[in-house]
């Protein structure tokens, strides 16, 4: 099921708007932009900058109103939203700031579903169930409820979860947002080796300077626009 | 307004649905409440008003035997004892077209000192002048007075000329005027005519249905004296006592609808704690800030109250409005109710009562602050902090699962032990009734969270993970679901308990009516008896090989009011009537020549009789012992049912009228035949009632089911609250997981998926509500059976079961559960996940 192209994601003039009140307002200002497969990008900006709406875009949650995105392969402007659900199942993993596990289904569960809406067959899936979890270093909580779970642990789950089908590009909106420092250390690690495992393209939205550094390169979003961050430059507040 | 409240208003103002919906359930059921209690009320108002106007100033009455009261005795107590004050009636019913009205015969001259309405008259035929109206009424023959609304509906006007039908014979009849407008309350369906003539029609020659007697209640000598001249068979009553115990014999059939409409609250009350939670869930940010800046847990208990009380307000007013418009529909089918069973009323429109309105407005009210305190209580105990764990709140909710089962449990067997320390009272066995769905409601999420736990491996197994998502989600979030399972199980459970007792009750009628209508075909004349040269000429027909006959009357008794059916049994058909508690050839054996009653197994109820008792009777010689051999089964619900054989009858009393008789045909004899040649010798001289057994059991079963459809609109509506309850509970529940559902769609699960997951989600809800209605419908059915129709009307119902019942509130329950997911389902399904996401 792994996806790799030579370009992962490829933005043109992608513009996105949101109706406040009377009036609209311009999140994403004509941007454009290129991340090759296996690469990792942290797309730093202040609160309400735009990032999490880039990832939306990127992971076809979202359709832009103008310009061109192409993930994977897959021209995503004008998709019917459902090629686009069948794109996202395949193609892409998230990963959010508050975990967002399902409540109701143990951990086994979380990381299955997406595994079997994708299709895989129930023994398959098992395995790759216990692989992941063995990965992130959680075997033993197959049947833990999340919230049986500390933070750092759910949001370990969330990205066996997200990487579960090895996806094309894997998503993670301030994925230690909700975590103390030394759980953050531990997930960050995680997510830098399961993606160099893997090969899979990592966005990540970040106001963190050190989450920057983990990155291959960062790209700051302000004011819409999409610009390149050299290493030194510090982060927005 | 204080800002706290605006604040609450103003949220409550942005979810219009969720306001909405609450206004719906209570309103619902206010509306019922409202609506039962106004028929009822305008029914029996109507009935009083009607007895007091023809009563007029009456204060006593004097009443003879089945044959009345010699009209000479009231000469004599007015020439010989100078009685004043006092007025013959002869009562009775005639009908003009489909029309049946009641007939008051009564002297003009005699009336003014008692009655107003007979000698006030506003649209008069002849030359206009009230002088002429009583040499009118003495003189024109058939001349009748009625009121407007009554010539309306008879399409007439004063001075037309017009036909009835009395005891089967026609007679020519005048409309000499109608009654003055403010003096015809009560008179509907009612005609005024000359003593003379009222005997004429109701063949009663020289015998009065009554004497009407005002007498000063400062002179209690007259009253003494009164009571010494009475002949022996002619009892003085209170006029009002009598008026009263007539009203009473409805008073179960009346009960039985309060306690239906009651239900319908009780299902609302759900709707309102679901509402009102819901509204308390969504708003635990705003408590928690409101907390954290120093709202004390008073002021948010105080204010979740005081929007309750707002919403209550608005809704019982909306509930009020739709009860009285309920209320005119229901008027009807209760009157319809009445008319066959019990007593005559005509209402043309409901009487909006203060006290109605007053009882409709309190129940609203507590209702809903009773389901608001809950949640409020709830909200009061957040911690002033930001946000609240669902999962926290779930852990509550399943914290207090078995408390309530608990809670559930003791009600069910206080709901027994009412039952079995009350033995006789109504109002005890619908409050057992109520215990009963009270208890078993709060033991229902227990079995939601232990069925959901035990079925979500078994879907993943066989559905996949979005299946087990499903079903663990209902026993997952429990606060919600656990209370719209309740909901839909009580409304699902009364109809199973409803419909297994009329079932069994029809097949116990049905049964009854087999057994008891042992001839071929029963004829008889509306309003009189059969002339006794016609019964005659029928028996000597050659395919009749054998003739009963019947005879109802009334007596006052010192037991009220009760009816005597005089028969005379056709050979071997004693059969037909089946004795309860006694040896059936020993009573048939001594039946004739002993003077000796069967009494109708509801009469045995409610005067606490048994074979070997003794019940006084008036008889023709005054007062007279019989002794009652056996208890009958009978499944009339009138005021009480006696059975005389005719010999025993004409011993004592002075009646020789028959109403109606049953004919035995022979072998090989075509019943049409017969009928067209009973036609034939009863034309031009009584017009016949003629109908086959089978005629006469389909229509009784018709009435039978005309009395249920009461029972079932109102059983309707519980359902349609319910639906809504199920509905507002699965929407919250959406609007609630509109994040999870957001992660499910970014995670790849298409819009078809969610809708098919939140769809499997309101089945399971609807099955598991259809599971549990099952034996709480059973037993339901059970204790109506057994204890409420027992305690009401007497009778002994055999439980008899119908899988195809069972099945179909099975499939109603899923159903029900189904629609009202279908929006919800449409809903999660059509929302964006961006948008859910964004939210977050």
């Amino acid at each position: 099921m792994t996806s790799t192209f030579a370009n992962s994601i490829r933005l043109r003039n992608l513009t996105r708007e949101f109706r406040e009140g009377q009036r609209l307002r311009r999140v994403l200002d004509h941007i454009s932009a290129d991340i090759a497969a296996g690469e990792s990008v942290a797309i730093r900006g202040r609160s309400g900058s735009g990032k999490s709406t880039l990832l939306n875009l990127v992971g076809a949650i979202d359709a832009a109103d103008n310009g061109e995105i192409c993930v994977a392969g897959m021209e995503l402007s004008g998709l019917p939203e459902r090629q686009r659900t069948l794109f996202r199942r395949r193609h892409i993993g998230f990963v959010y700031q508050a975990f967002n596990l399902l409540p109701t289904l143990n951990v086994g569960d979380n990381i299955r579903l997406v595994l079997e809406l994708n299709g895989v067959a129930a023994r398959s899936a098992n395995l790759r169930v216990k692989e992941l979890l063995a990965a992130v270093g959680l075997a033993d909580r197959a049947s833990s409820l999340p919230d049986q779970l500390s933070g750092g642990e759910q949001q370990r789950v969330a990205i066996a979860r997200a990487l579960s089908h090895r996806p094309a590009v894997l998503l993670a909106d301030e994925p230690t947002g909700n975590l103390d420092d030394d759980s953050a250390k531990i997930v960050l690690e995680l997510l830098q080796s399961l993606r160099q495992t893997t090969g899979t393209t990592l966005l990540i939205a970040t106001h963190s300077e050190r989450i920057s550094s983990f990155c291959d390169r960062a790209l700051e979003l302000e004011q819409g626009r999409l610009r390149p961050v050299a290493s030194s430059e510090p982060a927005s507040p | 307004m204080s800002a706290l409240l605006r604040a609450n208003i103003g949220f409550l103002l942005r979810h219009p649905w969720q306001l909405a919906l609450s206004l719906l359930g209570v309103g619902i059921g206010v509306a019922v409440i409202v609506a039962i209690d106004l028929a009822n009320a305008s029914a029996k108002q109507s009935f009083l008003l009607s007895m007091d106007a023809i009563s007029g100033a009456a204060t006593h009455q004097l009443i003879g035997g089945p044959a009345g009261i010699d009209e000479q005795f009231y000469v004599t107590l007015r020439v010989e004892h100078g009685l004043q004050g006092i007025a013959p009636v002869v009562e009775g019913s005639v009908s003009v077209g489909e029309h049946e009205l009641q007939v008051l015969g009564i002297d003009p001259l005699a009336e003014r000192q008692l009655r107003d309405f007979t000698h006030q008259v506003d649209a008069v035929a002849t030359s206009g002048a009230n002088r002429n109206l009583f040499r009118d009424l003495l003189s024109v023959p058939g001349a009748v007075l009625m009121s407007a609304s009554t010539a309306n509906l008879l399409q007439l006007q004063p001075g037309d000329h017009f036909e009835l039908l009395a005891g089967g014979r026609r007679f020519p009849a005048h409309l000499l005027g109608t009654f003055k407008a403010d003096s015809a309350a009560g008179l509907d369906n009612l005609i005024s005519t000359d003593i003379a003539t009222a005997q004429e029609w109701l063949q009663r020659p020289g015998r009065l249905s009554r004497i009407d007697v005002r007498l000063d209640p400062d002179d209690p000598a007259t009253l003494q004296q009164l009571q010494q001249w009475l002949p022996a068979d002619t009892r003085l009553l209170s006029a009002a006592g009598r008026t009263r115990s007539t009203a009473e014999m409805s008073a179960a059939f009346m009960i039985n609808l309060h306690a239906m409409s009651l239900l319908a609250l009780l299902v609302g009350v759900f709707l309102i704690y679901n509402a009102v939670s819901f509204s308390v869930l969504q708003r635990r940010p705003l408590i928690g800030v409101l907390r954290a800046l120093g709202v004390t847990r008073g002021q948010i208990l105080a204010l979740i109250l005081a929007e309750a009380t707002i919403i209550g307000l608005l809704a019982t007013v909306c509930g009020l409005f739709a009860g009285a418009w309920l209320g005119e529909q229901l008027l009807q089918l209760v009157t319809r109710s009445i008319n066959d069973f019990y007593y005559r009323v005509a209402v043309t429109e409901v009487a909006i009562q203060v006290s109605t309105l007053a009882k409709g407005a309190a129940a609203g009210f507590g209702a809903t602050l009773l389901a608001a305190l809950l949640p409020a209580l709830e909200a009061a105990s957040y911690p002033p902090r930001l946000t609240l764990a669902r999962s926290t709140l779930e852990q509550q909710a399943r914290r207090l699962v078995p408390l309530l089962a608990a809670g559930g449990v003791g009600a069910m067997l206080a709901a027994g032990a009412v039952v079995l320390l009350s033995q006789r009272s109504l109002g005890a066995g619908i409050a057992a009734v109520l215990l009963l769905v009270l208890g078993f409601a709060l033991c229902i999420p227990l079995l939601v969270q232990r069925s959901s736990a035990l079925l979500a491996p078994l879907a993943a197994r066989l559905g996949g993970v979005w299946a087990r998502l499903a079903l663990a989600g209902i026993g997952a979030n429990l606060s919600r679901t656990g209370v719209a399972t309740v909901a839909l199980a009580v409304a699902v459970s009364a109809s199973v308990g409803v419909s297994v007792m009329v079932h069994s009750f029809r097949g116990s009628v049905d049964r009854w009516l087999l057994q008891t209508l042992q001839a071929d075909i029963y004829l008889g004349v509306r309003g009189g008896g059969l002339a006794p040269q016609l019964i005659e000429e029928i028996a000597g027909l050659d395919a009749v090989e054998a003739i009963s006959s019947s005879r109802r009357v009334r007596l006052e008794t010192e037991r009220g009011q009760l009816q005597i059916q005089v028969l005379d049994m056709a050979p071997g058909s004693y059969a037909g009537t089946v004795l309860l508690d006694a040896d059936p050839a020993a009573v048939w054996a001594d039946f004739e020549q002993q003077d000796m009653l069967l009494v109708s197994e509801p009469f045995a109820w409610r005067q606490q009789l048994a074979a070997g008792d003794r019940l006084r009777l008036p008889t023709a010689a005054g007062e007279m012992a019989f002794r009652v051999a056996a208890t009958y089964q009978s499944y009339r619900v009138d005021a009480g049912t006696v059975l005389m054989s005719r010999a025993t009858y004409s011993r004592h009393f002075d009646d020789p009228l028959i109403d109606s008789i049953g004919l035995y045909l022979r072998a090989n004899s075509d019943p049409q035949l017969i009928t067209e040649k009973l036609q034939a010798i009863s034309g031009g001289r009584q017009q016949l009632l003629i109908n086959s057994n089978q005629a006469i059991r389909t229509q009784s079963l018709q009435v039978f089911d005309r009395t249920f459809i009461i029972t079932d609109i109102l059983y309707w509506l519980a359902l349609g609250v319910a639906v809504i309850g199920i509905f507002s509970a699965l929407l919250a529940l959406q609007l609630e997981r509109a994040r999870e559902f957001g992660v499910l769609r970014a995670l790849g699960m298409t819009p078809a998926q969610l809708g098919r997951m939140i769809s499997l989600q309101s089945a399971s809800i609807g099955l598991l509500a259809g599971l549990a209605a099952l034996p709480l419908g059973l037993v339901m059915a059970y204790v109506l059976i057994e204890v409420i129709n027992r305690r009401a009307f007497g009778w002994h119902i055999q439980f008899s079961l119908a899988p195809q019942l069972l099945l179909s509130a099975l499939a109603l329950a899923l159903l029900a559960a189904l629609l009202a997911g279908l929006y919800p389902a449409w809903r999660a399904a059509r929302s964006q996940p961006a948008t859910a996401m964004r939210e977050e």
